[in-house]
């Protein structure tokens, strides 16, 4: 382990609430600092542990800018005296120089003198800073430029409703996928993972090398169940799902449809007869009913109801599109979210696969109505824990993606989602939201927000949502800036101070969470082998072993 | 001792003056001079050499003829013409250990004046100093000297870059205030690469 402390420049200016200022080592080459590195402020009694948040360049004089020098030499002979570089960061934390064994870093509440050494941080501060990984707060990646784990706490993770925001490409999916694995890994709390595009179940497929990394199931086995809607999917030729899912009528709710009403074209008036025809026909009952009508029974209804027949007409065209849902039925034989509750109980941990119905409106109208009746009978039992002085239901994370589609500022108050989000852990619920458009999702929800995981984003407006609520914005908004692909902005809750990482390697994740990996990746390498051999042998040729 | 260069003929705390010993080899601007004086080194740098008739009331006078012919026609003319330098005062050798500051008392009229030896020049300009020293110096050309003297001080060094860098961050440092003036000196010494 090198520890040998690096400095980088003085401290010559400023302030806690805006940050410190220092003059960069003529010895140190700008190009070589970059914004994101954690540094160390070395004070008299304690270390400052900091962000770069800025390089910028400055001159003493302002000749010389008119003036520039012309050749190397000259510019040689200027930098550090008539220029120099200035680095902006901000104070995070502050640590006694010989700390006792329970001192913690605790945050700055004051600056270091002028003219104290800034350090790049070692080795050691790090693990001073992020701790050291174990199964509650394993490593997820290292402080860029650095070769030291960064480590998530997951029990503080647990507790409150967390986000990871990121746009395609980004890195989010196989990031999440990690995050997710330590999760059920240390058995803190029980995962559902609603997986609109099928990447948490066997296996996902890496964008970059094509092929076939392996999922939450493989590594984990039984630890995992796969729930999906689409049991005759492709996805399910070589592992089996635990369990095909049905809805009926009966549990869709109109606040279900209308959360969905841009996927299914409702209108307001078709929103307002929905309530009549519940009204009138119960509220269990009518959208069965409904659905068997044809246009020659709408005269009657319009009699019945005193509605708009062409709304009416309209509203039948849109909601028709539910029975090109296979999975939604008028009679079921099981009910999924006692299932659901059932394998909860059991500590399994669920990912609801979508197959080939990953079309919004169902992931909408499934992850809303699971949730919703989760949300209910969880709070019945917790309750129920409280009064009997009992433990209550183990800890639910539940995992959204596309989370601004429930989270949109004119329907999270009304969800479940936003209901959850706000109440945070009050009944032994929380969120994981995945999203690649953060500005689409309510600023209350966003600033209940415990730990935020921010990948490269695009967007002016996603960079000001994802900041919603935190300290120091105009910091992290340029760590947020500067972000590369698999590189990632954490800050919140679980950790003690914002850095940012690079993501660990998804297969060193794998050997690490993997139960009996060995077995499972030799079978996994060996079907390959076998492929390819059939691939030579047989070319395109198509061979299905039963 | 035979390598001497004339002799000092006017002194103030700050700067001397010194006739040189011949016509033909004035000491260059900006080299570096000793002159021996009780027991003391007191070192200059040349800021202004000039030749001049020995009789003040008497001009020269121009006889339309080449220098080196005239004084093969009339040899008697070189007697009539002396070569004066001026050097200001950087520092001075005290019991072994060269000073880069003023001396408590300037050389005495009569003193001799010696050229310095590398080792010399090597140590009055390691810290360099003696910019400083000439830079408040009044009535000096300031880019000139500082300029040659850097020049010739690298040139001894077997050119080191490093000194040049470590001469023009001083004078950059010198004349923070004065960015034309350290501008034009760095020009000066950047073009000696």
């Amino acid at each position: 382990m090198v520890d040998r402390q690096k400095r980088i420049g003085k401290l010559i200016s400023g302030s806690l609430l805006s940050g410190l200022e220092a003059k960069l080592s003529e010895d140190v080459n700008v190009e070589d600092i970059s914004v994101g590195r954690l540094v160390v402020v070395d004070g008299k009694e304690n270390k400052f542990f900091c962000l770069l948040k800025d390089v910028s360049l400055q001159a003493t004089n302002e000749d010389i800018l008119l003036n520039p020098p012309s050749d190397d030499f000259a510019k040689q002979v200027h930098a550090g005296i008539n220029t120099f570089y200035k680095l902006s960061i901000q104070p995070m934390l502050v640590m006694p120089q010989n700390p006792m064994e329970d001192d913690r870093p605790r945050p700055s509440t004051t600056v270091p003198p002028h003219f104290s050494n800034v350090c790049e941080a070692t080795e050691k501060d790090v693990s001073l800073i992020f701790g050291k990984p174990d199964k509650n707060s394993p490593e997820i990646g290292s402080p860029i430029f650095m070769d030291v784990p960064v480590c998530l706490n997951l029990e503080k993770f647990c507790k409150r409703s967390n986000a990871i925001f990121g746009k395609s490409g980004s890195g989010k999916s196989v990031l999440t996928r990690m995050v997710l694995g330590y999760l059920i890994k240390s058995d803190l709390a029980v995962n559902l993972i609603f997986d609109m595009h099928g990447e948490y179940g066997w296996s996902a497929t890496n964008e970059s090398t094509g092929i076939d990394d392996p999922s939450l199931r493989q590594l984990l086995g039984s630890k995992v169940a796969i729930f999906t809607v689409d049991g005759d999917s492709p996805l399910y030729r070589r592992v089996r799902p635990d369990y095909d899912v049905q809805i009926p009528y009966s549990a869709i709710e109109i606040a279900d449809l209308e959360l969905a009403a841009g996927e299914l074209g409702l209108t307001q008036a078709g929103i307002e007869t929905m309530y009549r025809m519940s009204d009138k026909w119960g509220e269990e009952k009518w959208l069965s009913r409904f659905l068997e009508m044809d246009t020659d029974d709408f005269p009657a209804v319009v009699e019945d109801l005193k509605v708009n027949e062409q709304a009416l007409g309209k509203l039948h065209r849109c909601l028709i599109r539910l029975k090109k849902l296979p999975f939604i039925r008028k009679e079921v034989a099981d009910d999924t979210v006692e299932r659901i509750m059932g394998e909860i109980q059991a500590g399994r941990h669920i990912v609801f696969q979508f197959g080939r119905y990953n079309s919004m409106l169902a992931y909408i109208l499934v992850a809303n109505i699971l949730t919703r009746r989760l949300h209910k009978l969880y709070i019945d039992k917790t309750d129920f824990a409280r009064a009997e002085c009992i433990e209550g239901p183990k800890p639910l994370i539940i995992t959204i993606e596309e989370a601004h589609k429930f989270l949109d500022p004119q329907v999270a108050r009304q969800t479940t989602f936003g209901t959850i989000a706000r109440e945070m852990r009050k009944y032994n619920m929380v969120l994981l939201l995945i999203d690649q458009r953060p500005s689409g999702i309510d600023d209350e929800v966003l600033s209940q927000v415990g730990t935020r995981i921010v990948g490269e984003l695009g967007d002016e407006r996603d960079i000001n949502a994802v900041l919603t609520g935190l300290p120091n914005q105009g910091t992290l908004k340029i760590l947020i800036n500067n972000l590369e692909p698999r590189q990632f902005l954490l800050t919140g809750f679980a950790l003690p101070m914002p850095v940012v990482i690079d993501a660990k390697n998804y297969s060193s994740f794998c050997d690490e969470v993997s139960i009996g990996s060995g077995i499972i990746l030799d079978a996994v390498k060996q079907k390959k082998v076998f492929d390819d051999l059939n691939a030579k042998v047989y070319g395109d040729d198509q061979i299905v072993f039963d | 001792m035979t390598d001497r260069i004339g002799e000092v003929i006017q002194v103030y705390t700050t700067r001397f003056l010194a006739q040189s010993d011949n016509l033909l080899n004035p000491p260059y601007f900006g080299s570096f001079v000793r002159a021996e004086s009780q027991g003391m080194s007191i070192y200059g740098l040349v800021f202004n050499v000039y030749e001049t008739s020995i009789d003040p009331n008497r001009r020269a006078m121009a006889f339309g003829i080449e220098r080196e012919e005239l004084l093969k026609q009339q040899p008697q003319i070189a007697e009539f013409l002396k070569v004066e330098f001026e050097a200001a005062v950087i520092g001075f050798n005290d019991a072994g250990h060269i000073r880069a500051y003023l001396p408590p008392f300037p050389p005495r009229i009569h003193s001799f004046v010696y050229p310095c030896s590398k080792q010399e020049v090597l140590d009055l300009t390691e810290d360099l100093e003696f910019i400083r020293s000439i830079n408040s110096l009044p009535g000096l050309p300031v880019e000139e000297l500082v300029a040659a003297s850097i020049r010739l001080a690298y040139g001894e060094r077997g050119s080191d870059r490093n000194f040049l860098v470590r001469a023009g961050q001083e004078i950059a440092q010198l004349l923070k205030d004065e960015y034309e003036k350290a501008r034009s000196i760095i020009r000066r010494i950047s073009d000696g690469r």
